[in-house]
């Protein structure tokens, strides 16, 4: 920080930019993308918050608890695919760094096809629940449990449409500065699904298996 | 999955009936007239002057952030109109139906407002005051100035810019739209669990409620991100975070917590949607639901969200107070340390809203010691203001009253704020009347602020003054009102009086609530010196014409450049040498130096896609509070599609020339020249040496 | 300042993709993961221990995530995402960790213990009386039952 006291000399004093700094604009896109990201972390907080005042035995009425229906080992495929996913989409970032299109279709197809099952195995485990008759009116617990995991599900679905748009923009424009902007800001949102599943995946799945 | 709904429901329509339009209402059904026929004046006005090219090319479309901040605050004050008419309404309810004598007409047994009706009233009254009239006004004068104050040419995301500004506008449609089609939320502008589950609040108001705060939060949360990355990204060559103006660090510290607390808003309501509309169980008494997990949920973000709205406010000041001292901002390190203290404490201490919820003595003593806590940055402020002013060469012009007068509030509010951090008095007046004196204290040291933003900073976004006469008339007026409002309101707290009473028990309280009357009175009448205001203001214009520098003794960047401001800002970036940039070039004498050669510079295009989101956004609020499904998916798939098709068009820009920026530039350099020629007695900058002096003076005690 | 108009591949940000760190990332957390899911199906460590390891996993996962995947470091073009996680990680901890202290304390104060621990057994499973056993953080006032 510099201080007040005056050093500059009015006489010499540089008064315009001449320089013609143009600013960086993927950098300030991958920066404003990063602060939305952090707010939709705070969305996750909340609902962590949430579910954990609402997971406590009463919480759940009386009724089913995700320790009767939690499945580690099927969740755990889950937690593969979306990584494999993410990793795939990481090659296909490093395909872009050596100006590889073919290679970062490959790469993002690849995210698209795991991120798909995923969600598969979620909605097929969604709908084994239901068909149970547990779904998130069967108390407060049930409501949090659903919620969290389904948001979660919903943050996918929608990268999956936003990786085939990305898709599509790289075929038909190249890696212009607007398409290779969003591709990094895609890498930053399917990574940060990778974070926050590792807490849902630890903290709903496994420890209200164990609890 | 979905919750069986009481009443009727039809997949065209769904919950929306002929019966839920109140044409027999005799306060709405004349109301809603009014407005149509206001509507089909204002509408046949624009037609018959031929401006919609011109609305549509200048406005609607612009992604100008100017342009943007002045429909953010046209929306503030016309939304600050309607809440000061709730009000209003409030208090003549509350002066009317005092004891078991007295009269009641339009239905109800006392006053002039059903419970069910007056309950309406305050719930909006609220939400509005605070959410669609605070908010947007700090929003838009953030806006407009921040980018000039750190150099830049517009925005970070222009685009994004626009779009917060249409999100913002269909919020505020979805709730003008409640009066007229079916109810309002009657249960308090923040809610209260389970009252807003469906059994208990079977109409629509809560779900008006719930998608209005939706929209709000959305559009704040757009431009907060938009604000952070403009600061971080977008200042100009040389400016240091030590050369930041301070409005520029108050806006920044602000929409941090805007930034980190809305999410948590979303949350909750997204949590009473599923409530409501799935059937889920997060707050309801019984099958495992929490009723204060909401409130807890609500303030997380609530109490962040009052600091969201007066960290802007004290920014102004600190941009007022030194103007019209004709003094640097004492202090300006300690001052945005205090910003960020505050930013930080917000997070500490929510739980003060709900005290009495029995979490026990250690939290409630922690959040009690947070709360008491943000005292000492406010102090600091106060501190710095008060030392600004100290030996300064003072112009009380109405700015500077509007600013006095809010560190008067913020004195008052402040203090009963420390009485309320107090677990002990806070049992004793929760609720209470007290409690609501404090807190329109506190928020009306927002608007004293925005008032005095607005004489501030009108000359540079429209190029003349504001009628100082007029001014000064609302300003007097509004303190009186001001006075006898709270003070008797500060009374009935401590004599029991407990808030949102549609029908007041003890006829002993008559006289206060009569005080408390005539002083709306009188607010009314401050209304009316505002609109006269406009109106001599506009009309007496030419007389008031202003240069770059509107007040002569203007210290921060934003002076530097024409007024009104030119679309491009900057014809040349300037490069900063000095915190108080245009005070240290003025104090040297090289104010006038202009640029050498003019480059060419990129500007993005207008966009109508921004206008048709929100839109779309106002069409699907509306269909989920109406349950019309197949609207709520076709609204939500246009969005989306829009949105793509969008990102494939992208934005190329334009290019304006060298050349022609030249042309622009001399043209208003001439301008100027014609006004400082026209009227000698303004202050014309360069050689004040009284400016100067008191520059250097703080500038040697350092 | 203009990092190549001309070719945005070559930004710095697209620059510090590399495959071997997104693979480490992949394989520290999917086996991290692995670890854990397996200790969970086992039965072999007691509830709260594995609570603990579980967090620990959980925990250096994440962190492996955060620097492979989302390139947080203090590198010049990542300084500002990085500045904003770090302001941000203490709000998270606030969110979770203030709610979750003031309602354990107040369902310390507000839930009749004496049904809490005998809900505990497992024949009180009625759905009348809904199950109210332990807390977390609550086991040594269960007998007090105030």
């Amino acid at each position: 920080m510099s201080s007040h006291a005056s050093t500059v000399d009015p006489k010499k004093a540089e008064l315009w930019d001449t320089h013609h700094h143009s600013h960086d604009v993927i950098s300030t896109r991958t920066l404003g993308y990063f602060l939305y990201l952090l707010s939709d972390g705070m969305l996750f907080a909340t609902l962590f918050a949430a579910y954990g005042v609402l997971s406590y035995q009463h919480s759940y009425f009386g009724g089913p608890t995700p320790a009767e229906f939690v499945k580690p080992w099927y969740t755990f495929a889950q937690t593969i695919a979306l990584f494999l996913s993410v990793l795939a989409y990481g090659f296909g970032m490093n395909a872009l760094k050596h100006k590889n299109k073919s290679g970062l279709i490959n790469g993002m197809l690849a995210a698209f096809v795991l991120g798909v099952v995923f969600l598969v195995l979620d909605i097929h485990d969604m709908s084994h629940l239901y068909s149970m008759g547990i779904t998130l009116a069967s108390s407060g617990g049930m409501s949090a449990f659903m919620v969290l995991t389904q948001v979660h599900a919903t943050h996918i679905f929608f990268g999956l449409i936003w990786i085939l748009v990305m898709m599509a923009q790289v075929m038909t424009k190249g890696f212009t500065e607007e398409t290779v902007g969003r591709l990094l800001t895609l890498r930053m949102f399917w990574h940060l699904q990778a974070v926050i599943w590792v807490f849902v995946y630890i903290f709903v799945y496994l420890w209200g298996y164990i609890s | 999955m979905l919750v069986d709904l009481p009443g009727g429901w039809s997949p065209l329509l769904g919950r929306l009936a002929w019966s839920q339009i109140p044409y027999a209402n005799p306060i709405l059904a004349p109301l809603f007239v009014a407005v149509v026929i206001g509507a089909i004046i204002v509408l046949g006005l624009i037609t018959y002057y031929g401006k919609w090219t011109y609305l549509w090319k200048e406005w609607l479309t612009t992604v100008d952030h100017k342009k943007l901040g002045v429909m953010y605050i046209i929306i503030g004050l016309v939304m600050l109109f309607r809440g000061f008419i709730d009000g209003l309404m409030i208090r003549t309810q509350q002066v009317w139906a005092v004891g078991p004598h007295s009269s009641g007409v339009f239905g109800s047994l006392h006053g002039y407002l059903t419970p069910f009706h007056f309950g309406q009233v305050y719930s909006a009254h609220g939400l509005i005051m605070i959410l669609l009239a605070a908010t947007p006004l700090l929003v838009g004068f953030m806006n407009i100035i921040v980018p000039i104050q750190i150099g830049a040419r517009d925005m970070a995301y222009p685009y994004l810019n626009a779009l917060g500004l249409w999100i913002t506008a269909a919020a505020a449609a979805l709730i003008m739209i409640s009066l007229f089609v079916g109810d309002f939320a009657h249960n308090g502008w923040f809610e209260y669990a389970p009252i807003f589950e469906m059994q208990y609040s079977p109409g629509v108001g809560v779900d008006y409620w719930i998608w209005t705060l939706q929209l709000v939060a959305l559009g704040t949360t757009l431009g907060g991100i938009n604000i952070l990355a403009t600061i971080i990204k977008m200042r100009a060559p040389g400016m240091s975070w030590g050369k930041l103006p301070i409005f520029v660090w108050a806006s920044l510290s602000a929409n941090v917590i805007a930034l980190t607390s809305f999410p948590a808003l979303q949350v909750a309501l997204g949590l009473v949607a599923a409530d409501r509309y799935l059937g889920a169980h997060f707050f309801t008494a019984g099958m495992g639901g929490n009723l204060m997990l909401y409130t807890n949920l609500f303030w997380i973000w609530g109490h962040p969200e009052v600091y969201f709205v007066i960290l802007p406010a004290f920014g102004m000041m600190s941009e007022i107070f030194p103007t019209f001292s004709e003094k640097p901002l004492f202090g300006y390190i300690t001052m945005v340390l205090a910003s960020m203290a505050i930013a930080g404490v917000s997070w500490l201490v929510w739980l003060h809203h709900f005290f009495t919820m029995g979490a026990g003595p250690y939290v409630n003593t922690a959040f009690s010691v947070a709360t008491m806590l943000v005292g000492i940055p406010t102090g600091v402020k106060v501190f710095n203001w008060a030392f600004t002013m100290y030996r300064g060469r003072l112009t009380f012009n109405a700015a500077m009253l509007w600013a006095i007068g809010a560190l008067f509030l913020l004195l008052i509010g402040g203090m009963t704020g420390m009485m309320l951090a107090i677990p002990a008095i806070n049992y004793m007046v929760h609720n209470s009347v007290f409690v609501v004196a404090h807190f329109h204290s506190m928020l009306l040291v927002i608007v004293y602020a925005i008032f005095g933003s607005v004489l501030y900073w009108f000359p540079k976004v429209f190029g003349f003054k504001l009628d100082e006469f007029w001014a000064k008339t609302m300003f007097w007026l509004f303190s009186a009102g001001t006075a006898l409002v709270f003070v008797p309101m500060y009374m009935l707290g401590f004599m029991g009086m407990t808030r949102r009473l549609e029908y007041v028990f003890n006829t002993g309280w008559q006289p206060y609530l009569d005080v408390m009357e005539f002083g709306i009175v009188v607010y009314t009448l401050s209304v009316l010196a505002f609109f006269i205001l406009l109106y001599v203001s506009v009309r007496d214009h030419a007389k008031n014409r202003v240069g770059a520098d509107a007040w002569g003794t203007s210290r921060s960047l934003e002076w530097m450049t024409h007024s009104p401001v030119p679309f491009y800002n900057f014809a040349v970036l300037p490069h900063i040498n000095e915190r108080d940039e245009v005070a240290w070039r003025r104090q040297h004498g090289i104010d006038n130096v202009r640029p050498e050669h003019y480059e060419d510079i990129h500007m993005p295009n207008n966009t109508g896609v921004a206008i048709i989101l929100g839109g779309l956004t106002f069409v699907l609020g509306f269909a989920l509070t109406w349950r019309i499904w197949w609207l709520c998916i076709v609204s939500l798939l246009a969005i989306i599609v829009l949105m793509i098709v969008r990102s494939f068009r992208g934005d190329p820009g334009y290019i304006i020339t060298g050349a022609e920026l030249q042309r622009m530039e001399e043209e208003a350099y001439r301008r100027e020249a014609q006004i400082a020629d026209s009227h000698h007695s303004h202050p014309v900058s360069g050689g004040v040496v009284g400016n100067a002096m008191a520059y250097q003076r703080n500038d040697s005690s350092k | 300042m203009s990092h190549g108009a001309a070719d945005p591949t070559m930004h710095p940000e697209v620059q510090l993709s590399t495959s071997k760190g997104y693979f480490l990332g992949f394989a520290i957390s999917a086996f991290l993961m692995l670890v854990a899911t397996f200790l969970v199906t086992s039965h072999s460590v007691p509830p709260f221990g594995l609570l603990m390891v579980i967090s620990v996993c959980a925990g250096i996962a994440v962190i492996a995530q955060i620097y492979f995947l989302l390139h947080i470091d203090i590198s010049e073009h990542n300084i500002w995402n990085t500045v904003a996680l770090v302001l941000f990680i203490p709000l998270f901890l606030i969110t979770i960790g203030l709610t979750w202290w003031m309602f354990s304390q107040l369902y310390l104060r507000t839930m009749d213990m004496s049904v809490m621990s005998s809900a505990m057994q497992p024949a009180v499973h009625a759905s009348a009386t809904p199950g109210m056993a332990a807390m977390p953080g609550m086991n040594a006032h269960t007998d007090s039952g105030n």
